[in-house]
């Protein structure tokens, strides 16, 4: 019995282990596949190579393409870094304090269903298309998931929760910062996932409109000279990035909430 | 004459009001309190026997009658009350020591010495070598011993506890009201412990407040003079528990 559940489970790691590649392996079978009958859509695995060791080779810009991954990455580390302290901050404010949420809360809910990738027109219109206002981009699309999780996550913690810290005595401070806050780090911690992936597409999204470096750069750069390869080339580094930001976040939850797995 | 020491409990009543029209939870509750004792409230079902408890440590309003601690009128928290909760309420993101010593910490009190007494009360309560466990790590039973643990920490003169109970399994729950009866005679603190079961009110309490469902009003008061630890089969016992049992509201 016990030797014949552990074998199922090895099967059954085996076969968990190679669905992701399965998957990964039928995608590739089909670009090449479309790849052969229509060839004017898409480059062939040796142009896309060519390309790829091109960027090391002759640069864009004089940065070659982990140049320009670092670039983008560093605006949204910036934007990040503010995302989240103000985020959870006003977030936070909103959603325990009932004065606040009733002079910000109605802004909020205006601003709330703009599109990030509606500002960049009229930042571009004030701010021209240095480093700051691309920052400024992608602050504005990850700072708001923040405040809506954090939010959701303040107002929603269990009544019970608050009336163990009332009857032990605490006060009004006490009571956020040691019940009421933690109890809704799961959920902010969803926000600060959510603005991760968010300032991710918001970066290229800037950087496509106006930038000599960045992964979006690229993308226009490539678009612009009809160089297909170079386009598909940052296309695969976006994603392969984006899926590293979505790993190193899921364990970074582990490491902050130990409790909630 | 009015009662200079401890709680005194009078015509407490609660009605919620809302847009369906109003409802009485509880109504016209008076009882006293006596200094070290271990007060059962037993009422069936959904009786309102939290929603009297609530009122009476404070984090309920009443719409009616009054508390009385210490000769003065109680409104609000104090401190002398403290309490174990019906769910288990544990902070999830604590160590079972940092949930035990929570109580002190929001009082100020220095780290070291607030552990102290956590450890003693977690000794207490059977729970040394767990200190660092988070509470999904714990059995219900090992939970609902640190929820005492932390409402002991508190020190309080009264200490109420909301069918703590509730959520155990029989055999953990057995070994609970020993435990909990070995736990009351090493500190001697005054009690009020809510349960709906008619046998633990019977095996646990110096006295029965016998509620009734909804709206809870006291129904009969029962001393039980039986020497601890008491036999749940004994002849004595089961004739206490069938004539409160005979007298109870079914609930639905």
């Amino acid at each position: 019995m016990f030797s014949n559940a552990t074998k199922r489970t090895t099967t059954q790691k085996i076969i968990y282990i190679i669905l992701p590649i399965l998957s990964l392996l039928l995608i590739v079978m089909a670009y090449a596949f479309v790849q052969r009958k229509l060839p004017m859509l898409l480059p062939d695995a040796a142009g896309l190579w060519n390309r790829f060791t091109k960027t090391f080779t002759n640069p864009i810009k004089n940065v070659n393409l982990i140049g320009h991954i670092l670039a983008s990455l560093r605006r949204v580390m910036i934007a990040l870094a503010f995302a989240w302290s103000l985020g959870i901050l006003f977030g936070v404010l909103i959603g325990w304090n009932r004065v606040f949420k009733a002079l910000f809360g109605s802004i909020f809910e205006l601003f709330r269903p703009i599109p990030p990738i509606a500002w960049i027109p009229i930042i571009i219109m004030w701010f021209g298309i240095g480093e700051f206002p691309k920052i400024l981009i992608v602050f504005i699309g990850s700072f708001i998931p923040v405040v809506i999780n954090t939010e959701d996550g303040i107002r929603l913690v269990e009544k019970e929760y608050i009336d163990v810290g009332r009857v032990f005595g605490a006060n009004r401070t006490q009571l956020l910062m040691e019940f009421v806050v933690p109890t809704a780090l799961p959920a902010i911690f969803a926000g600060i996932r959510t603005s991760v992936s968010s300032a991710w597409t918001v970066v290229l999204a800037a950087e496509m409109l106006g930038a000599d470096h960045g992964v979006g750069a690229l993308v226009t750069r490539g678009w612009n000279a009809g160089d297909m390869a170079l386009v598909f080339v940052s296309i695969i580094c976006i994603g392969i990035i984006g899926a590293i930001l979505a790993y190193v976040l899921n364990k970074l939850e582990k490491v902050v909430s130990p409790w909630n797995n | 004459m009015e009662q200079l020491n401890g709680l005194v409990v009078e015509n407490l009543s609660k009605t919620f009001y809302s847009s369906e029209g109003y409802f009485t939870a509880v109504e016209d509750v008076s009882f006293t309190l006596n200094d070290g004792e271990f007060l059962v409230i037993l009422g069936p079902g959904r009786s309102g026997k939290t929603v009297l408890l609530n009122m009476i440590v404070g984090i309920e309003e009443k719409t009616g009658g009054r508390i009385l601690y210490n000769g003065k009128e109680k409104t609000g928290i104090h401190p002398d009350f403290g309490m174990v909760f019906q769910s288990l309420s544990l902070m999830p993101f604590k160590t079972v020591m940092e949930n035990v010593e929570l109580p002190l910490k929001l009082r100020g009190v220095s780290k070291k010495e607030r552990r102290k007494t956590a450890q003693h009360y977690i000794e207490l309560v059977g729970l040394n070598g767990f200190e660092k466990s988070y509470p999904h790590e714990l059995s219900g039973g090992m939970k609902q011993r640190v929820g005492i643990a932390r409402a002991y920490t508190a020190n309080p003169k009264v200490l109420i506890m909301d069918e703590p109970f509730g959520q155990l399994d029989a055999q953990t729950r057995y070994a609970m009201q020993n435990e909990i009866l070995r736990i009351w005679e090493a500190e001697r603190r005054t009690v009020i412990f809510v349960t709906n079961n008619i046998e633990e009110a019977c095996y646990l309490g110096d006295r029965i407040i016998l509620l009734s469902d909804c709206p809870a009003k006291v129904k009969a008061v029962y001393p039980i003079d039986l020497p601890r630890p008491r036999n749940m089969v004994a002849q004595e016992f089961l004739r206490i528990r069938t004539t409160i049992s005979d007298n109870t509201d079914l609930a639905i």
